[in-house]
């Protein structure tokens, strides 16, 4: 075995019932090297790295894993983390009502002495390892008072702290702006410079061909490849990755040619009551018959609660304001009030207020619009079925049956459930958030298609987006919003990633 | 391998009563999660039968038995809901046993009519359920905490209805309610009105059975195997032919059994059968997601908290009624033992999961233990003590078998039949690799990683085909019709 390989995974085999996860994958990853992982949604990397960090233990799966040089059997991911393996994952495992430097410590406090702790020691140590990921907080903060992209930077100190000779990132860019995004590559590539070899995995293209030393692609599973840095390049990766060539990654439709107004927001604001703060500010968009629009901005600008005040108001904030449907101005203050103009709302987290993920495809596709399969308050079931079956194969739902529990499918899946619970609620206007966050790129092309199909019926699609380019390939329309303002509106002749990130950022 | 080879007419017989049981009991193991409680309920009979020589299930026993168990079901009924929908409701026991004071003072005490005392009772509890409800969802105080308030609250207001005194009562109403039966017509020892209901009970449950199996055969709706299903209805024609048996050999059908029937079945409707059912359900799974599909999660909790407390007047006035007094030492426990009822009938705390039929046989499970345990003789003291770890072990069980893997005891056999010399193989292969790995060891030698690797291989090809054989279905064998080996 050749000393420069600090880990092996050889022939690595996860069943679950059902399905098998992972089948004889073998990647190898050098000493010192940025390695990306991607796939689909799936495709089982998250899968490997929970048999990699013992989560899966020893003997659930079949194969070997050598780590520098020793065949190991971890048990649990205290095993791994003792050996040097560390992962953060997606959801940061972060206690947010507690402060930064025991954040840093927490699990392996210092100065352990008959359970108590030694504070100095501990305060000294995590400035230490702040200021080798570069964050200059308070270290008395609380983390909760924190932005995600420095909770990011907390997470890798504690990492450090822990004498991490592999550290493993688990998308950590998809919650990030663009600004904490590029830093945290910046920080990868430093801590390289000091022997930390990293294992990423990520959807975003444009980071591995930044960084990567190298990659392999997995699908369904299996490994397809291992590419190295000089033959990396995206339209390779993105062939890997599906099994198949896409030309397009946005379909095409005709041209917008301009109609009737359908939407109009009026001098809309709302005013959070806990924040104490406005988070819409002064909103007038508009929205056309058979038009997609896409809300441009970072995290947390105020698109998705500008899509609340108009969706019936969920969260209860103070709006004031005219919206304006069908050249009528209507007073909507719940999400019925909404539905029932024609609105429908596809939700950005769909795990959490998307879907009910212990009922089936067909109780959540049919749960927004239960008059239209009852009478007199009774449910029929023939039709529920009738509908949901419909709507599986129209928008190619791949579930085994229409009765299977919706957590069970892949996300994906799920986010095309979503889209067929809105569309048979018959919606006139469609307002999907982060439609294709966390799906994988053959879902999205899908998701894409049908955004095309609805148009061309004649609906009329608001996108909020936080992928330039899918702003950029789909819609007719751009608004920009910024800390609840409206900074900027582009027809999509005129708009360029430059000029919507520059309003994006005031 | 000569695999539909001809076999004889007995052999074929003895293989389809084979078969029969190993689907039988592959459905069984599938859906554990759904038949376990009954078979504890089985186990439950059986047992307290054979300590008490039987008298548990005698007809006289059985009947008080299950009108004992009346006004714990109706609680329960309304707690699944409650816990549905994520919350708890504690104040219910003492709820109930203020209603049926209410009711009892007021027709003794005040003179006024049963009909005016109730209708009076009913203005109280809705209006109390508005004001849980308003707190919990609304002012999103933890509903733990608004009904340990109501608890407390309604404890003293109990003590102050009842002045601290036990009331009896004599009126016909409370008599015919509490101890009260439906008219009969005798025959041969046996009531001919409890026999008959029996009877159209029964040709209703194997009709809707098959009716509802032949419009799923029209939709093309998966139905559960015929062999469990022809084994659900003989079991549960035992089941309604020895209820039938008990209640016309005694005095008939009890009117708390009538009042609590019409309880379970307007509620089964309603929540499995109705656009109000979905939205308690859709509601309980994902809060979020039903306000943002239209739903008001507001409107729901009102509901369940109003429908809770209407569940506790009747159940009220039903132990009130039983007894024929009420007295300030009713209502302790009562609501713990609807949510014991509601958790062994498997209501998910985390919400969206229970049903109200299983809550009635989780009331069932725990009446039973109550009065076998008294009539079997055994010390009163320990009662409470198996009641809670019956309580613990029914919701381990819940939990152990959320996850179950479906199994197919058919395909098994068949795969296992076809893969027998791969699976031999393998087996040797994965034992010689064994000992190569155990013999390089001892020498040391320099690839030991090669050994490694060919026994992780071996290790792979036989668990792969373990896997085949233990995920194998009937329908991927169709070839192999007949029997296997």
């Amino acid at each position: 075995m050749d000393q420069e390989n600090i880990l092996v995974m050889n022939s690595i085999t996860k069943s679950f019932p059902g399905v098998k996860a992972l089948d004889e994958v073998n990647i190898f990853v050098k000493k010192g090297e940025i390695h990306f992982i991607v796939g689909e949604n799936g495709a089982g990397k998250s899968t490997l790295m929970k048999v990699l960090s013992g989560i899966y233990s020893h003997g659930h799966y079949d194969g070997d894993i050598i780590f520098d040089g020793k065949i190991r059997h971890f048990h649990g991911i205290k095993d791994s983390v003792s050996e040097g393996i560390i992962i953060i994952n997606q959801e940061l495992a972060l206690f947010p009502n507690l402060t930064v430097y025991e954040n840093v410590f927490v699990g392996h406090e210092v100065g352990k002495r008959g359970g108590l702790v030694n504070w100095d020691k501990t305060k000294e140590l995590a400035k230490k390892f702040l200021d080798k990921v570069g964050l200059d907080v308070d270290i008395h903060r609380l983390v909760s008072s924190l932005g995600i992209g420095k909770q990011q930077l907390i997470e890798i100190a504690k990492a450090l702290s822990q004498n991490v000779k592999l550290l493993i990132l688990d998308e950590p860019t998809a919650a990030l702006n663009e600004d904490d995004s590029a830093n945290l590559l910046k920080l990868l590539v430093e801590l390289k410079k000091q022997g930390i070899t990293s294992i990423m995995i990520s959807h975003k293209l444009k980071e591995v061909e930044a960084i990567a030393d190298s990659i392999t692609v997995l699908r369904d599973g299996k490994t397809i490849v291992r590419m190295e840095r000089e033959e990396i390049n995206e339209q390779e990766i993105i062939k890997n990755m599906v099994g198949r060539e896409i030309e397009d990654i946005f379909p095409k439709r005709p041209v917008f040619k301009g109609s009737e107004v359908v939407l109009e927001t009026v001098h809309l604001n709302s005013f959070d009551k806990q924040l104490n703060r406005y988070i819409v500010s002064d909103a007038n968009i508009k929205l056309h018959k058979g038009e997609v629009v896409g809300l441009a901005g970072l995290m947390g600008a105020g698109r998705t609660e500008l899509a609340h005040s108009i969706f019936g108001n969920p969260k209860k904030y103070r709006v004031t304001g005219k919206i304006i449907a069908f050249n009528k101005s209507v007073n909507l203050r719940t999400p019925k009030d909404a539905i029932n103009k024609g609105i429908a709302y596809v939700s950005e987290d769909r795990k959490k207020d998307g879907l009910i993920l212990l009922e089936t495809v067909s109780q959540n596709i049919t749960v927004a619009n239960l008059k239209k399969i009852s009478r007199f308050s009774i449910l029929n079931f023939s039709k529920q079925n009738q509908y949901a079956e419909k709507y599986v194969k129209d928008i190619d739902i791949k579930t085994p049956s229409i009765f299977q529990q919706v957590g069970n499918l892949s996300g994906g899946n799920q986010q095309k459930v979503q889209v067929g619970k809105w569309l048979f609620s018959d919606p006139k206007i469609l307002i999907l958030d982060e439609p294709t966050r966390g799906i994988d790129v053959g879902a999205k092309y899908e998701i894409y298609t049908i955004i095309n199909d609805l148009v061309a019926q004649g609906m009329s699609i608001l996108i909020i987006s936080s992928e330039l380019p899918e702003i950029l390939g789909m819609c007719d329309r751009i608004y920009v919003i910024a800390e609840g303002v409206q900074t900027a509106e582009f027809d999509i002749k005129d708009a360029t990633s430059e000029k919507i990130m520059q309003s994006a950022t005031l | 391998m000569e695999e539909n080879k001809k076999v004889g007419f007995f052999q074929n017989i003895i293989w389809k009563i084979h078969k029969y049981f190993l689907t039988l009991i592959s459905m069984f193991r599938t859906n554990i999660r759904d038949y376990g409680m009954y078979i504890a309920l089985t186990v439950i009979f059986v047992t307290f039968g054979f300590m008490t020589n039987w008298i548990f299930l005698a007809p006289i026993n059985f009947t008080n038995l299950l009108n004992q168990t009346a006004y714990v079901a109706v609680l329960a009924v309304g707690m699944t809901l409650i816990i549905v929908t994520r919350h708890i409701d504690l104040s219910v026991g003492y709820i109930g046993a203020f209603m049926g004071a209410w009711v009892v003072v007021a027709v003794e005490n005040n003179g006024q009519t049963v009909l005016v005392a109730i209708l009076g009772a009913l203005v109280i509890t809705i209006i109390v359920g508005i004001i849980k409800g308003y707190f919990v969802a609304k002012i999103q105080v933890p509903a733990f905490v608004v009904t340990l308030a109501g608890m407390f609250i309604f404890k003293g207001l109990l003590l102050l209805r009842t002045n601290t005194r036990y009331i009896p009562t004599t009126n016909v109403f409370f008599e015919k309610v509490g101890i009260g039966y439906l008219p009969t017509v005798e025959v041969g020892g046996f009531d001919i009105i409890t026999v008959s209901v029996g009877v159209v009970a029964l040709l209703a449950l194997v009709l809707t059975g098959i009716m509802s199996r032949r419009k799923n055969n029209k939709l093309k709706i998966p139905n559960e195997k015929i062999e469990l299903f022809v084994t659900k209805m003989i079991f549960m024609s035992g089941i309604l032919g020895y209820l039938t048996y008990t209640f016309a050999s005694n005095k008939g059908i009890s009117y708390l059994l009538l009042i609590t029937v019409v309880v379970v079945v307007v509620y089964h409707f309603m929540t499995t059968k109705t656009t109000l059912g979905r939205r308690i359900y859709a509601v309980g799974g994902n809060p979020e997601a039903a306000e943002l599909s239209g739903i008001s999660v507001y409107k729901i909790t009102m509901f369940v908290f109003v429908s809770m407390g209407i569940l506790a007047l009747i159940s009220g006035v039903m132990y009130a009624s039983r007894l024929q007094n009420t007295s300030p030492n009713h209502g302790p426990f009562w609501e713990l033992y609807a949510i014991a009822a509601a958790a062994i009938g498997g209501a998910s705390f985390s919400g969206g999961i229970g049903k109200v039929v299983n809550a009635v046989i989780g009331a069932v499970v725990i009446m039973s233990l109550k009065n076998g345990m008294a009539l079997s003789g055994i010390e009163a003291n320990m009662e409470p003590i198996i009641l809670g770890s019956v309580l613990l072990l029914a919701v381990v069980f819940d939990i152990y078998t959320r996850n179950v893997r479906p199994i197919d005891l058919v395909g098994i056999h068949f795969a296992k039949h076809r893969f027998r010399d791969d699976l031999k193989t393998a087996k040797k292969e994965f034992s010689l690799a064994k000992k190569e790995l155990n013999h390089a060891n001892k020498l040391n030698k320099e690839d030991i990683l090669e050994y490694e690797y060919k026994l992780t291989n071996a290790q792979g090809t036989l668990n792969k085909l373990r896997d085949k054989i233990r995920e194998a279905k009937e329908e991927d064998y169709t070839d192999l019709t007949t029997i296997g080996d």
